[in-house]
């Protein structure tokens, strides 16, 4: 059976993984899965520690982690679909979803 | 009349303005916007009147906490809220340009109708004292800015302000869901009180909650518009209409305070992690400082100016975090720095109020947000002129406006801060500070009076709605005011 | 009551030229109603000595720091709201009717803002609002000298002394919170100044601590004063400024800071004077000799008496540093006398300016003959500037030095740092003198017009040279009020 420290190691290199997709693509579509992957790092290493919580590998007592994984899931859906219905409009006016091509502003 | 009924009736309200905008067939939405206005303005007295502000704070179901602050950041979101509205209202002409073209006031109302959402979102981040709370109300602020800051589908500066603010600001929510994440596998507690204990109980180990709390902080260090978490700004504030811009700078920065006020304070306090924290936090401080000023300096877009001046005063309100220190406490001489922070809040949300109020008026007539549009506005608009004479001249910190005794209280904090750890480097970026800000906010009023209108088409006569004049004219006084009687504000608290 | 009143009248006046009142006379009736509530208060002052705080009032501002916005005078203050009054009625009285683009409102509203941001200075029983008074100067005087100023690089000057004076006082709140916090504690916290005064006498903070609390305070307020070498924001904002303003600037304001100093700095921290003692005369030294060389060297009128009245704010921190009563009523009488003279000449510069095409002290010549009146005026101002017996200036001087060699056995550095100031009476003599035969004497220089020819406000010119001859003759209207 895996242990703690697997899940986390598991966890912290979606988390880098999902970083370095945000800092190097330019193609939003692909950012923005990126961002769910990173989002998804965090529940797998908060159901992690809420597993290996309560000490001698049984769950914590109280349930406050797998709540907070249902809000995150929520909250990237809502993410998610406001933020496809920017870059929808965006392609629209520009038909470009390239970020390196949004450079009208500068100072 | 319990504190929480407020965001039902503000959400309420919401659901009210948004039924009467999908199925009422009178064209003009105007009607929504003035419903909204007195709507907040009626939750504004039942906080000041029904709300019981009880010396013991309670909470209720262990996730939504009442106490003096969170009445008082409430109180800060309606009215932030309630001003974005008056200048949504007063935006709306330059608004139709950017919206569908078919239909003049198409969307106009959603407009009025999402910062109400937002407004409960900011509302519940002043009650929430547990990390999922704090999560979940931060997101629905955020989500509902996605939304505003990218509503002007025809322009391409919004769009484009809306993109960079949803990528970076999911990758803060993704630093802080992560961080929230590790703080629970370090401390097995989500509510601050627990967290609390758990830092105090010596059975933890300091690497992996310093590793945490800086994750935490890169989440809302992004909110609170902190350097390096900053870049997001001047772009956003630029690319987005001005009613919105006026809302981030004060209702998202406000909000975003109290929880980092919350959420550092157990960090701070306990031995196991107080050294790490501040020495964070006065990095923070100090580049924020540099950077908001020094780059404000060279800018010619009014909004990106005040982008930057908003990143500089998170500045000097984070210069008081540090204070908080628990050994510090009992030799401040003056208010605490909770109370120095939300006095300068509260003063920020007036000064710069005013001054988005006149920049929106005079901007939706020329349509430029240069600081040469304001030329000549002294001979054009006297009110609006001095009306942003005070305004700037309080963002400078200028004695006897509310800015400058704001200043007094968070200086009088780190001097002697300072005296009691030796941390005089912050001392000297924040003179540094407000040095350059003489400069760049000074630029402001010398265009206004010494610049003198080019052409004959900057002689147009500005019109002033009289909702907006009373705006104005309130804000005013409250900025001469609260400088002169700070007890105005301090009372509160 | 009534310091409230002369604090809040032009305030209330420059309210009522914003909201439409007529310009000038609104602000000469108020200036003038100042100059007789003012001669009351000093009358009233003369009466009781000086000794003690009267007329004062008091509203609470906030409980904890004690925060209160109040009002008295004693003697000091006394003497510098007179010197307030007068400047700010003479001013007042030369300014047109109309700016020279034809607005009205701020031309009128700004040296009222000034004079009621000095009243509130001198007179405030706290500290906070010492601070916080003199700061309503900054944007008037950016706004008039950006606006209105002379020459071509006038906004650079504008800018100039904002960011020197912002500095400046962003330097000096350091300095007076790190002092209020250090002599209050968290219970009894207070702003008022004859609290903190007493305090700091029994509780007498460390000489270390002492010494770095000094340190700000002096550079702040000595930046305001044009302390060496911090000066540089001076002579070019005289010398653009529209003439109420430089009269208003260089007569009033830029005491404030030897008031602070003297009123905060000496009375709470003397052991941290102790410690900058011989960095302090060097400084004034250089403020003496160096700037008064520079002075020589002008080439403009309006410049040098700019650089002139640098100059002379040496002798006042002379008077500063003898560290007695003699010293200091010296200084205060110098303060008085300095400000006077400096407003005169100031507004004599700028009828000329009214009159000339030029300013330049090689291209004007022969005016005696032509406006007389100005060239009397100007003689007497310059004499008074100069320091001559029969002047106030002179009197000061004469108690400046009298300060210094007050009970010395031997020759310290401040009895070298008077003997070396001395000489500074010749070096003014040499350019004041240069500049009266330049420009009344000799021949009419070619291409020179008179560009008006209308007749002069003669009243605040006489006034102020009777003023200067008054206290010059009787030295003791002024020193009778200070502490012997």
């Amino acid at each position: 059976m895996p242990t703690l420290n697997e899940y986390l190691l598991m966890g912290g290199l979606l988390f880098v993984i999902g970083l370095c997709g945000v800092m190097i693509r330019s193609n939003i579509i692909v950012i923005l899965m990126s961002l769910e992957m990173m989002l998804s790092a965090a529940n797998l290493t908060l159901v992690a520690f809420w597993r290996f919580g309560g000490g001698e590998g049984l769950p914590a007592d109280s349930y406050n982690a797998q709540v907070m994984v249902f809000f995150v899931i929520t909250v990237a859906a809502a993410e998610v679909a406001v933020g496809l219905a920017i870059i929808v409009a965006l392609f629209r006016s520009r038909q470009t979803v390239d970020v390196e091509e949004l450079r009208s502003m500068k100072g | 009349m319990p504190a929480y009924y407020l965001e039902i009736l503000i959400l309420l309200l919401g659901f009210t303005m948004l039924g009467i905008e999908a199925f009422s067939s009178n064209r003009s939405r105007s009607g929504i916007a003035v419903l909204g206005i007195s709507g907040l303005f009626v939750v504004l007295l039942f906080l000041i009147i029904a709300v019981p502000s009880s010396e013991v704070p309670y909470d209720y179901w262990g996730i939504y906490h009442v106490d003096k602050w969170a009445l008082f950041y409430k109180a800060i979101a309606i009215l932030t809220t309630l001003l974005v509205l008056v200048l949504a209202k007063d935006f709306s002409s330059a608004f139709k340009k950017y919206t569908s073209q078919s239909n003049e006031f198409s969307g106009i109302g959603e407009y009025y109708c999402l910062p109400i959402f937002v407004c409960a979102g900011l509302m519940w981040m002043a009650s929430a004292k547990d990390l999922i709370t704090i999560f979940v109300s931060l997101e629905l602020v955020t989500i509902g800015f996605y939304v505003l800051v990218s509503f002007m589908r025809r322009n391409v500066g919004s769009l484009e302000a809306g993109v960079k603010y949803l990528v970076l600001g999911a990758l803060s929510t993704g630093f802080l869901v992560y961080g929230i994440a590790w703080i629970f596998g370090v401390t097995g507690h989500f509510d601050l009180s627990g967290i609390a204990e758990a830092l105090n109980s010596g059975e933890i180990e300091k690497k992996p909650i310093i590793f945490a709390f800086a994750l935490l902080m890169v989440g809302l260090g992004f909110k609170v518009a902190a350097v390096p978490f900053h870049i997001w700004v001047p772009d956003v504030y630029q690319g987005t209409s001005m009613p919105i811009t006026a809302f981030l700078s004060v209702g998202s920065k406000a909000a975003g305070f109290i929880v980092l006020l919350r959420v550092i304070e157990p960090f701070l306090n306990s031995p196991l992690t107080s050294s790490s924290v501040i020495l964070i936090l006065s990095f923070l401080v100090c580049v924020t400082l540099f950077f908001g000023n020094l780059v404000a300096i060279k800018q010619t877009n009014i909004k990106r100016l005040l982008a930057y001046s908003s990143i500089a005063h998170a500045g000097f309100l984070m210069m008081a975090l540090p204070a908080m220190e628990s050994g510090f406490h009992s030799k401040l001489i003056g208010p605490s720095p909770m109370e120095s922070i939300s006095f300068y809040l509260a003063g920020y949300l007036l000064m710069t109020m005013l001054c988005f109020l006149v920049i929106t008026i005079v901007s939706s007539l020329t349509d430029g947000e240069n600081i040469d549009d304001l030329r000549g506005l002294g001979a054009r608009s006297p009110l609006l002129a001095f009306a942003m004479l005070v305004g700037v001249a309080s963002l400078a910190g200028i004695p006897l406006t509310v800015g400058f005794f704001g200043k007094f209280l968070l200086f009088n904090i780190a001097i002697q801060y300072a005296v009691f750890s030796g941390s005089w480097y912050i001392v000297a970026f924040a003179v540094l500070g407000a040095s350059a800000g003489f400069y760049y906010y000074f630029k402001i009023i010398r265009a206004m009076y010494c610049g003198g209108a080019e052409q004959d088409g900057d002689q147009l006569a500005l019109t002033i709605s009289t909702l907006s004049r009373v705006v104005i004219i309130v804000l005013l006084a409250g900025v001469i005011l609260c400088g002169v009687f700070p007890k105005l504000i301090l009372g509160f608290l | 009551m009534i310091i409230d009143l002369i604090v809040f009248i032009p305030v209330i006046a420059a309210l009522a030229i914003g909201l439409g009142a007529e310009g000038r006379k609104t602000a000469l009736g108020a200036a003038g109603a100042n100059l007789i509530l003012g001669l009351i208060v000093i009358s009233e002052l003369m009466r009781k000595g000086g000794e003690e705080l009267i007329f004062e009032t008091s509203t609470v501002i906030l409980e904890n720091p004690k925060l209160t916005l109040g009002f008295a005078v004693d003697g000091m203050s006394g003497v510098l709201l007179l010197l307030t009054v007068i400047v700010t009625f003479c001013a007042v009285y030369v300014s047109p009717e109309k700016a020279p683009d034809g607005k009205v409102k701020l031309y009128h509203i700004a040296p009222l803002l000034i004079s009621a941001g000095a009243l509130g200075a001198f007179c405030s029983t706290d500290l906070f609002f010492l601070f916080a008074f003199h700061e309503l100067a900054l944007i008037p005087t950016f706004l008039m000298i950006g606006l209105y100023g002379h020459g071509r690089d006038k906004l650079a000057v504008a800018w100039k002394i904002t960011i020197y004076l912002g500095v400046g006082s962003l330097i000096l709140l350091g300095g007076l919170i790190a002092l209020y916090s250090n002599l209050t504690s968290a219970e009894s916290a207070t702003f008022n100044i004859a609290d903190l005064t007493a305090i700091a006498e029994t509780m007498q903070l460390d000489q270390e601590v002492q010494k770095w609390i000094f340190l700000p305070l002096f550079l702040g307020f000595g930046i305001l004063v044009s302390l060496f070498p911090f000066h540089s924001w001076a002579a070019p904002a005289y010398a653009s400024a529209p003439t109420s303003i430089a009269m208003l600037h260089a007569g009033v304001l830029k005491k404030f800071g030897l008031y602070g100093i003297l009123r905060v700095a000496m009375p709470m921290l003397p052991k941290g004077f102790e410690a900058w003692e011989g960095l302090i005369l060097v400084l004034l030294l250089g403020n003496i000799i160096y700037v008064g060389f520079v002075t020589i060297s002008q080439k403009y009128l309006d410049r040098m008496l700019g650089n002139s009245s640098v100059m002379h704010m040496g002798y006042a921190f002379l008077g500063i540093a003898c560290v007695n009563h003699i010293g200091w009523n010296g200084a205060v009488l110098m303060m008085f006398a300095h400000g006077i003279s400096i407003a005169l000449l100031f507004a004599l510069c700028g009828s000329l300016r009214e009159r000339l095409s030029t300013l330049e002290l090689s291209e004007i010549g022969g005016l005696a003959s032509k406006v007389p009146f100005l060239a009397v005026s100007f003689g007497f101002a310059a004499f008074a500037s100069i320091g001559l017996p029969g002047f106030a200036n002179f009197a000061s001087e004469i108690t400046i030095l009298f300060g210094a060699f007050n009970g010395a056995g031997e020759v310290g550095n401040l009895q070298k740092a008077a003997i070396l100031a001395l000489w500074g009476v010749v070096i003014s003599a040499v350019y004041m003198l240069r500049a009266y035969r330049n420009v009344f004497q000799g021949d009419s220089a070619q291409g020179l017009t008179l560009v008006r020819r209308d007749s002069l406000n003669k009243i605040p010119i006489i006034l102020m040279i009777v003023v200067l001859l008054l206290t010059g003759f009787f030295p003791n209207l002024i020193l009778s009020m200070l502490p012997s």
